[in-house]
């Protein structure tokens, strides 16, 4: 397959550098690594790193400079907030629009085309797009790459956004949560009616040995339970061998995110819940009853 | 204070139906807002009170869902003072590239415009780059997860909601500004608010009155439903204790 001439990824976190750099090195015959850090300069022909005390948005137009001088025909972007933000500057500066959130990615000629979700997850999108292309990958789209240092690897200075003064950081404790590697899930969504209901669920999670996720309103706009716990077309995606899914409509943006589980279960008191079609085995019924009982026969049996 | 809040017409995703070739039959879906607009909204709502003597501009560009009443309504009855469509047909297809272009023109037409505000995404491609490159287009500070607003002396006070934790940034006019969908909870329009939206001036625009075209960058080559994994849907109604009985001893034999 003909390779593109030049690829180029832009990533602040070293396990984006090693999956992205994996990745453009099956598209491209040279590859430049953009990144923070001087430990992240890996596994790229050549590196440019910021500091890791630079802010990200002061670093953008810098970036955007840069890829224009050298124009490679593909820059991947790591997908994340900040990362929208980059890929929103170098495609206006490519006039061109953005691949993201992508699933995969390939070679048509000098055509770039990729796949991703649109209509809340009822629907793949496959859009192509001419050099230079950007796209925004998210984590575990490419394998990651071993670790290995840049040949060459030089340090950036950072301008300072116009227009943004920077006040102050507010840091939050991120929850680390491996649901992906959950074999069984239970997923709360807003039908559980209140955040003291959990202590109900986490005694029904617990004794069938399941993790807890949730629809993205109990996370956002209820918050009952943290972000990293929303499951859907845009929070986490799992394969579970089980998912029991207590209280959730059963809405197409929920449901992407589980639809490859071995075995979906419902327990909803809406008959009319879209969950009851796209499920193995439910019950139409009142969860404060149904899970204590379950709970019971669990514990005695 | 001069604000625009830009939003989309998408169809009700739950009503779309899926033809046998697997493409998509969007004719018996609603209309709807995009979900995440009605957050830009409410923001744009809020700041115009807040300062006093704003107008709160609703802008969008489409093609024949800008004629739909019902719709015009919709986005009228939630503080905002009128609307402005730019209407073409190619703009329901057209990409993040080309609507973001035909936006910027129509904002340096409105004029005088210090706050434009974007949801997080639309409801239906959800790609979250429209209202960045608009206002990247624009050459204005931009930025994305935009959780807080506040007005001050200078400009305005915002809270940047990251992966790790928020920025706290205070920025010069213009601004362009994407929103998250956790930082409000959108207005319920009430009876009187949809009886006057009726009323709000409504202007349609044409891609020729701006001098610009929907050039899109990227090509589409097709929207397909997935292959579906057939679930086996055995329901039990009711929670009687046979019922309960039977879903424990399914259970039991997966976990």
């Amino acid at each position: 397959m003909t390779k593109l001439r030049n690829v180029w990824v832009v990533a602040s976190s070293k396990s984006a550098v090693l999956e992205l750099c994996n990745g453009a090195r099956q598209f491209g015959d040279t590859l430049t690594l953009l990144t923070w850090n001087k430990e992240n300069a890996l596994c790229a022909d050549k590196a440019y790193y910021f500091g890791c005390e630079t802010r990200y948005i002061d670093c953008l137009q810098r970036i955007t400079e840069l890829a224009l001088t050298a124009r490679p025909a593909l820059i991947l972007v790591e997908l994340s907030r900040n990362g929208r933000l980059a890929a929103a500057h170098l495609a206006v500066a490519f006039s061109t629009s953005v691949l993201t959130d992508i699933s995969e990615m390939w070679l048509d000629g000098e055509r770039i085309v990729s796949r991703r979700m649109v209509y809340g997850g009822a629907a793949y999108q496959t859009i192509a797009a001419q050099p230079t292309a950007i796209a925004c990958i998210g984590a575990g789209v490419f394998e990651p790459a071993q670790a290995s240092a840049c040949a060459v690897a030089e340090e950036l200075i950072a301008g300072k956004l116009a227009g943004v003064q920077f006040v102050e950081s507010q840091p939050r404790q991120v929850q680390s949560v491996n649901l992906s590697a959950a074999k069984k899930v239970v997923g709360v969504g807003r039908g559980i009616g209140s955040a003291e209901k959990l202590s109900l669920i986490h005694d029904f999670a617990a004794a069938i040995g399941a993790e807890i996720a949730c629809s993205r309103p109990v996370a956002e706009e209820e918050r009952w339970l943290p972000r990293e716990r929303y499951i859907g077309v845009s929070g986490v995606m799992l394969k579970p061998d089980v998912y029991i899914a207590v209280g959730i409509s059963g809405q197409i943006q929920h449901m992407v995110g589980v639809n490859s589980a071995g075995t979906i279960v419902a327990v909803n008191k809406d008959k009319m819940a879209p969950i009851f079609s796209n499920c193995d085995y439910g019950i139409i019924g009142d969860l404060n009853k149904v899970l204590p009982a379950l709970i019971d026969k669990l514990h005695s049996h | 204070m001069k604000i625009v809040v830009c939003y989309k017409n998408v169809p009700e995703e739950q009503q779309i139906e899926l033809r046998d070739d697997r493409t998509l039959d969007l004719s018996a879906a609603q209309w709807k807002i995009g979900q995440y607009d009605l957050n830009a909204i409410e923001f744009g709502a809020t700041l115009a009170e807040q300062v006093g003597d704003s107008e709160l501009i609703a802008l969008s560009a489409a093609g024949a869902v800008l004629n739909n009443v019902k719709q015009r309504k919709n986005v009228l009855s939630r503080g905002t003072t009128r609307l402005i469509g730019v209407q073409d047909d190619a703009l329901d297809t057209a990409d993040c590239y080309a609507v973001a272009c035909v936006l910027a023109k129509a904002i340096e037409k409105i004029g005088d415009v210090d706050v434009i505000l974007f949801g997080e995404g639309s409801g239906d491609i959800y790609a979250q780059q429209t209202g960045l490159m608009t206002g990247l287009l624009l050459g204005w500070t931009t930025l994305n997860c935009i959780q807080a607003i506040e007005k001050t002396t200078e400009g305005l006070r915002l809270t940047r909601s990251l992966e790790d934790g928020n920025e706290i940034l205070e920025v010069t006019l213009p601004v362009a500004l994407s929103v998250t969908s956790d930082g409000n909870r959108p207005r319920i329009p009430q009876m009187k608010d949809i009886l006057a939206a009726g009323r709000k001036p409504v202007e349609i625009w044409s891609l020729a009155d701006l001098g610009v075209e929907a050039v899109s960058a990227t090509e589409t080559i097709s929207i397909l439903a997935p292959e579906q994994t057939a679930r086996k849907c055995n329901i039990l109604e009711g929670e009687s204790s046979e019922n309960i009985d039977l879903l424990f001893r399914q259970l039991k034999s997966m976990v």
